[in-house]
């Protein structure tokens, strides 16, 4: 049993080492730092324009430029964690073909690919904290570490990752049917941003819209973040819920999104293997 | 013992002919490949519907709309311009297609040309789609007047960018893995300063001005001011589609001289037949 777990482990660290050299090693670290902060930064700073256009920078809705800046800041993860990580997996196989020896190694491919999926949440972090201080350094938010509720952003996070891994694992099973679906991990992350409530409240959508975004964690996430890093201040998407009320939503959209992705992820997996996606000749 | 017949075709002729052979699989191939027609018009569209909601959010009048829906359109072209132009030679090195381009008597400029006017055409429909989409689906109406106007305004940009678009391409010849990176990582940058989603105006003079480099900037910015009533003016529009025409041979020479070094320097180097570094 130990002899097992120590394997696993082993294994687990070494998918995010690889995870890792893929993501970062076609350049030095600090360009790399550039690279994948560059994208973000400009997103809020877009948001900032528009927001600065529509309402002139006026002190009763500084609230919701907190809400743009913190939703950007955190959408990183998911940028990360679905858009790269999908493009990373189809890359192993049609690029690298690398994708078959990690499919059939004694490690477990859930393992290789929750390791692939670690190694880019890992490397969103940096963003985040670096369009968090964009935030507060150049577009003036009252964003305190020291005022920070850390376990609540802490909870919310993990949460937030457990769905995004099943979320992703499984849409790169799916994607892996295609022989040219370069680029769909990205257009399921922009569908997702749409449903998050990362850039607009999701009351914002259509009726039957808005009530399928209330399905998902995302929401749940970001409205904890925001809750947990502006301090009362936040502007709300669920203001009439507490945030143990907020919490638990998390909790239960998170079972949920486990059991689909559990569910779907087993039905693209024996597909995959009856049909010979996995070592199948694709994009390049 | 039979004689090989050769005939000399002029230069003329076979740049013309390049032209068109690569031209024709921009057109037929990414019409063909029906995931890709759904990805170059998803993916802009998305991208604008999300800033539509914001704006909705914000309670912003409704002429900002228009503007996210006609910067919607035109990312379609940057988007092409950064992925099946710039990072074209990048893709080709790494499936062998460069090493033939380079031994066939063509020209690199005729290549890029052709990939340039098949884009253009493609990329063309698919922002129109998404324009008329767009302006349906959230009530858009555009000034008749200007319309002949805007158009000769677009079709200055679209030279100017694909211009743009043959200079970043010799710049990324010797891109491997990179070309990739810095193409995604040019995206949402130039999102920003080109003011895809808002009057470029309201980024000052400095920043809008260091911006106009880019030619979607003033050519979107004018087009706007023509078609869209309100408009916040950077700089008058008839001004900005002279700076961009101005853009057009800049560029073009530009783009000759980088893919004269590039060439030289990736023959010395023996980096035309890398594949997939």
């Amino acid at each position: 049993m130990g002899v097992a777990i120590t394997r696993q482990w082993t294994g687990y660290a070494a998918a995010v080492r690889l995870g890792w050299a893929v993501s970062s090693n076609w350049t030095r670290p600090i360009l790399f730092i550039v690279y994948s902060v560059l994208r973000p930064v400009s997103m809020a700073l877009i948001l900032a324009v528009m927001y600065t256009v529509i309402t002139g920078n006026a002190a009763a809705t500084r609230p919701y430029l907190a809400f743009l800046i913190v939703g950007t800041a955190f959408w990183s993860f998911i940028q990360e964690g679905v858009s790269e990580f999908a493009t990373g997996i189809l890359e192993d196989r049609g690029r690298y073909h690398i994708l078959k020896y990690s499919y059939m190694a004694p490690l477990g491919f859930p393992i290789f690919l929750i390791g692939r999926a670690t190694s880019k949440l890992a490397s969103a972090a940096a963003s985040v904290v670096i369009v968090l201080l964009v935030g507060t350094l150049a577009l003036h938010l009252d964003i305190s570490p020291l005022r920070v509720d850390y376990p609540l952003l802490v909870a919310a996070c993990l949460l937030a990752f457990v769905s995004v891994i099943a979320f992703a694992i499984t849409l790169s099973m799916v994607l892996l049917a295609g022989r040219d679906l370069h680029g769909y991990g990205e257009i399921m992350a922009q569908f997702l941003y749409l449903f998050s409530g990362a850039i607009f409240p999701i009351s914002v959508l259509p009726g039957p819209i808005a009530w399928l975004a209330s399905l998902s964690p995302l929401p749940y996430w970001l409205e904890l973040c925001r809750r947990a890093i502006m301090h009362g201040q936040a502007y709300l998407m669920f203001p009439n819920l507490s945030d143990g009320e907020v919490f638990l939503r998390l909790v239960a959209a998170t079972a949920g999104t486990l059991l689909l992705g559990y569910v779907l992820y087993r039905m693209a997996d024996r597909r995959a293997r009856r049909l010979g996606y996995i070592d199948m000749e694709a994009n390049w | 013992m039979s004689t090989a017949q050769h005939v000399q075709h002029s230069p003329l002729r076979i740049f013309l002919k390049t032209i068109a052979a690569r031209a024709y699989p921009r057109v037929m191939a990414a019409n063909r490949q029906k995931t890709w027609v759904f990805f170059d018009m998803a993916f802009p569209m998305v991208g604008a519907l999300a800033m539509v909601l914001v704006y909705q959010g914000l309670h912003a009048p409704r002429q900002y709309l228009g503007f996210v829906v006609m910067g919607g359109a035109m990312l379609a072209f940057w988007q092409n311009v950064l992925w099946s132009m710039a990072a074209q030679f990048s893709w080709d090195r790494g499936n062998g297609t460069l090493e033939l381009y380079v031994i066939s008597p063509t020209t690199f400029e005729g290549v890029l040309l052709g990939m340039a006017l098949g884009s253009m055409f493609t990329v063309t429909l698919r922002a129109g789609a998404i324009l008329l989409l767009g302006s349906l689906l959230f009530g858009i109406t555009y000034t008749a007047a200007g319309t002949l106007p805007a158009i000769g305004v677009f079709l200055l940009t679209l030279a100017a960018l694909y211009c743009l678009g043959m200079l970043l391409a010799s710049l990324f010849l010797f891109y491997g893995r990179e070309a990739w990176h810095l193409s995604n990582a040019m995206q949402e940058p130039i999102n920003f300063l080109s003011g895809l989603y808002f009057p470029v105006n309201a980024l000052g003079a400095y920043v809008g001005g260091a911006a106009s480099l880019v030619p979607m900037t003033l050519g979107l910015d004018a087009m706007r001011q023509l078609l869209l009533p309100g408009t916040p003016v950077f700089i008058p529009a008839g001004t900005e589609a002279l700076l961009v025409a101005v853009q057009i041979p800049v560029f073009a020479v530009l783009a000759g001289i980088s893919l004269r070094y590039m060439e030289i320097r990736a023959r010395r180097d023996g980096k035309l037949v890398t594949r997939w570094e």
